[in-house]
């Protein structure tokens, strides 16, 4: 089944940048070391399990926490732990263990998992997933009957797995799903719907690539899940967008997906799903694209969780100039380094020109190769053939709000941002800001990115609503939402 | 260009010249962009900043500029000069005084404001214009982005009040030099002065009228096959070249007597009379079009304006011709299309929403038609929309107030 489906308010497409990830899949040599932070997106820390000098095996459990929500954690390389302790990353001070690897690629399976799944019963494919640390997958989990997730298993309405590439750089779904992935993909769905029996499934996907959602859909059709072709127009593949464009409901402002019962998934989640369940693999490694024009080549890399980027970039990354390297997203990721460790969530590491030269007259260059959402740049005409630039240089200065309205334009919530600029500036932290909706705001930055003024108004957004939460002016609960652990975002 | 960078460098480094900070930084971030980067995410930005923003408007209003040279040759060069230099000291001062940038709105400001006068202004009449404008319609305020008003309507509101005699009977016409080249009549003051001596598309021209103004051919005809009529001895003043044409060829109208008052074709390609930038409207529109086909500026405010002024000029015209103009004139005439295209459209000083931009447009294209057949000005554009640029802080209240419903505390 492939169906239309409507588009959304505002949104923009990012066309063509430089150098974006190829398809090729490749897999990267077991790291010497890895460093294995003990949390996942959505849950706490969990408790750690080894200490300096145990041995472990890559796939063995080395934090588990069965009484908050969460999944195990695993080592994902065979050798001795060399050190626990905390590490700076993204902002935080995280548990972290460091494993120095043997060498060896070999892993350790968990128990019960079988080639023939649909012989095992819903409890014991919960389980594996659980034990794999698949159920850690989105932004909130996999449910199972072991907490893995904020919700429970009958909650559970509709599962949206999704792959519209809608990012600047993001992984491709094809480089996901080649080759044999595919069938695997499938099967892994099967199991997931064999898990939420109740729930409806949908997959979208690129409706662009033609080709892909023939084959996907080709594989699905008997299966009774719903392929979605979307616009890849950002942010499609966010979970408030999905849910609104795949389901026509909408995610309460400052809540979950989960909270009305919808499960957002991405590619690999599934395929995770798969290993374990099939091969009794846990999540002890993750597909990473590299993009963007730092990277001498832009392979999607299969490496062991926790290598270090530069092991992952292992000498791809040009030397001839300066590149930032930013996590999953060129519009909302955190800044890494190459030292950090590759986690769970990554999907994509990017690589962009750090730019702080000047340019001559900049501002009076007719720009065939510069993005812009205005067509006031001759790349609105080529942009097609050719690639735009994908650079730190914030290419004018910051300037007073003219009104221009490019961010009320994009944005995919519905919002004036800069209307909500306005009060945040002024420090009006008050009812006002509730009522201009500013729980709504998804945090996709495309505000910021229009702006032609060069205000963060994605950050003052932000500001506010951390201002408004400590004034205690939560943003309302609609009645009757699910598994209501987390307050807000 | 490697002297130009480190005498720029020079002069920041300069204790003595700590003062003058913001026109060096704007003399460096015109020629060499700037060398700062994102701090966070998002990590890459739109290319597209204030200057280029500006620069575009720019680019739209040189078509109008080159029209006005050719039209009313080296003097619009001198009023624009006057008007950069006279208003560019303001912002240079204003910008040193606050320790700030020097914003690149001026750059509109400056050249809006001389093409929107005529082309007989003194050149300290300018300079007067101008400083006020950018002082009290802007800076006052606390500069681009906060002020109420737009800055050039100001400063042209205040010489209009200020000087009458300048502003108002002054009037050269295009392509012309010498004293005969001087009017006091635009279309829009013809227009006034006839309909208030003539019979406005009368049923029956009755004996005794001197007088007759049609404004279109179809109350030219009504007039004409009626019977009663007599036309002996009546001048007949005709809207249009379609009116003409029904009214000069007609057998009863004595030869000579049929006056062609405006022609549209005329108005289009700048040969009426008129302020500097606004007579050749074929120009000012395809300006206007380009910054929307740009995004620079957004469609619904002059669409909603010139639509209004067409409408409600249709009507009026219907029913009291006397003192409403025909609407094809009330559009091509005056200021309304240079106003509808560069000025209404500024978007620190028209409403941000959506359905308030509408509003802005129907206000100001109202106005529009009732200052111009009601009162003793001649033109409204002008008034209307430093009316409605009044009223835009409370029409974007109003909208917000049912796009967004207040919350219980």
């Amino acid at each position: 089944m492939i169906a239309k489906t409507r588009g959304f308010r505002g949104s923009y497409r990012f066309r063509n940048f430089e150098s974006p990830p190829q398809e090729r899949l490749t897999q990267a040599a077991i790291p010497s070391t890895v460093t294995i932070i003990l949390i996942q997106g959505f849950s706490d820390e969990v408790s750690c399990l080894v200490q300096p000098g145990d041995a472990v095996k890559a796939g063995q459990i080395i934090g588990r926490d069965d009484d908050s929500i969460s999944s195990p954690v695993h080592a994902s390389v065979n050798g001795k732990v060399v050190n626990v302790g905390k590490l700076a990353y993204l902002g935080n001070e995280v548990a972290a263990v460091t494993i120095e690897s043997d060498g060896t690629d070999g892993w350790q399976a968990l128990e019960g998992h079988t080639a023939q799944w649909e012989s095992l019963s819903a409890e014991q494919i919960e389980k594996l997933v659980y034990l794999s640390g698949a159920a850690g997958a989105g932004r909130s989990g996999i449910p199972t009957r072991f907490k893995s997730s904020i919700i429970s298993c009958g909650d559970v309405e509709y599962v949206i797995i999704h792959g519209v590439e809608s990012e600047m750089y993001g992984p491709l779904a094809a480089a996901l799903l080649a080759g044999e992935r595919l069938g695997q993909f499938a099967e892994g769905v099967r199991i997931l719907k064999k898990m939420l029996p109740s729930a409806g499934f949908h997959v979208a996907l690129n409706a662009e690539r033609q080709d892909l959602i023939s084959r996907v859909s080709g594989t699905l059709a008997s299966y009774g899940v719903e392929v979605r072709c979307l616009e890849p127009r950002y942010p499609a593949d966010y979970d408030e967008v999905l849910v609104s464009t795949v389901l026509g409901r909408t995610v309460p402002p400052g809540h979950l997906a989960a909270n009305i019962g919808v499960i957002v998934l991405d590619i690999q989640d599934v395929l995770h799903v798969y290993d374990a369940v099939t091969k009794g693999k846990p999540v002890i490694e993750r597909t990473v694209a590299l993009c963007g024009p730092g990277f001498s080549e832009n392979p999607h890399v299969q490496v062991r969780i926790g290598a270090p980027l530069e092991h992952l970039a292992a000498g791809k990354l040009r030397q001839d100039r300066a590149y930032r390297l930013l996590r999953n997203s060129a519009l909302t990721g955190e800044r890494l380094e190459m030292k950090q460790p590759v986690d769970r969530n990554c999907d994509a590491v990017i690589a962009v020109h750090e730019n702080d030269s000047r340019e001559m007259f900049a501002f009076v260059r007719p720009g065939p190769r510069k993005d812009s959402y205005t067509p006031t740049f001759l790349s609105a005409i080529l942009g097609k053939k050719l690639t735009k630039r994908a650079e730190t240089n914030l290419h004018g200065e910051e300037r007073p709000c003219i009104n221009c309205g490019f961010c009320e334009e994009v944005c995919p919530a519905g919002l004036i941002p800069h209307h909500l600029f306005h009060y945040v500036e002024r420090n009006i932290i008050d009812e006002t800001l509730l009522r201009f909706k500013i729980y709504d705001c998804i945090d996709c930055n495309l505000c910021a990115y229009v702006c032609p003024s060069k205000i963060a108004l994605g950050r003052h957004i932000r500001e506010g609503k951390d201002k408004l939460i400590n004034e205690g002016l939560t943003c309302p609960r609609p009645d009757s939402l699910k598994g209501l652990l987390t307050d807000s975002k | 260009m490697k002297a130009v960078r480190s005498l720029l460098d020079k002069l920041y480094d300069t204790p003595a010249l700590s003062r003058f900070r913001p026109v060096i930084a704007a003399a460096d971030a015109i020629m060499y962009g700037t060398n700062e980067t994102t701090h966070a995410a998002p990590h890459v930005v739109d290319n597209i900043d204030i200057k280029r923003y500006m620069s575009l408007v720019i680019l739209a209003l040189l078509p109008a500029v080159a029209a006005a040279f050719f039209s009313f040759g080296w003097r619009v060069i001198a009023i624009i000069m006057v008007s950069y230099v006279a208003g560019g000291a303001v912002e240079v001062i204003f910008a040193i005084i606050r320790r700030h940038d020097i914003h690149e709105g001026f750059l509109i400001t400056g050249l809006i404001f001389p093409l929107v006068l005529p082309p007989t202004t003194p050149l300290w009449v300018v300079a007067v214009g101008v400083v006020f404008g950018t002082m009290f319609g802007k800076e006052v305020f606390g500069g681009t982005g906060r002020n109420i008003f737009n800055p050039a309507l100001v400063g042209r509101l205040f010489i209009t009040i200020a000087f009458p005699a300048i502003m108002t009977v002054n009037w050269q016409t295009p392509f012309a030099s010498g004293p005969d080249a001087i009017t006091a009549a635009t279309p829009l003051t013809t227009y006034k002065s006839t309909a208030q001596a003539a019979a406005v598309n009368p049923r029956v021209v009755e004996a005794g009228t001197e007088q007759v103004l049609f404004t279109s051919a179809r109350a030219a005809r009504n007039a004409t096959l009626n019977p009663q009529s007599v036309f002996a001895g009546v001048k007949v003043y005709c809207m249009g070249n379609a009116a003409y044409k029904t009214a000069a060829y007609h057998r009863r109208i004595e030869e000579g007597n049929a006056v062609k008052m405006v022609s549209y074709g005329n108005l289009l390609i700048g040969k009426e009379p008129g302020s500097m930038g606004e007579t050749c409207r074929l120009v000012v529109l395809a300006g206007g079009l380009l910054l929307i086909a740009l995004r620079v500026s957004n469609w619904r405010i002059p669409v909603s304006y010139i639509a209004t002024v067409f409408v409600f000029a249709a009507v009026g015209n219907y029913f009291l011709p006397a003192r409403f103009a025909p609407p094809l004139f009330q559009v091509l005439a005056g200021g309304l299309l240079f106003g509808a295209m560069f000025m209404a459209t500024d978007p620190v000083t028209s409403p941000f929403t959506r359905a308030g931009k509408y509003v802005f447009g129907i206000g100001c294209g109202v106005l529009t038609v009732l200052i111009r057949s009601f009162s003793g000005y001649v033109e409204g554009v002008m008034f209307s929309i430093v009316i409605m640029n009044a009223f835009t802080p409370l029409i974007d209240q109003i909208v917000l107030m049912f796009k967004y419903r207040p919350v219980k505390a």
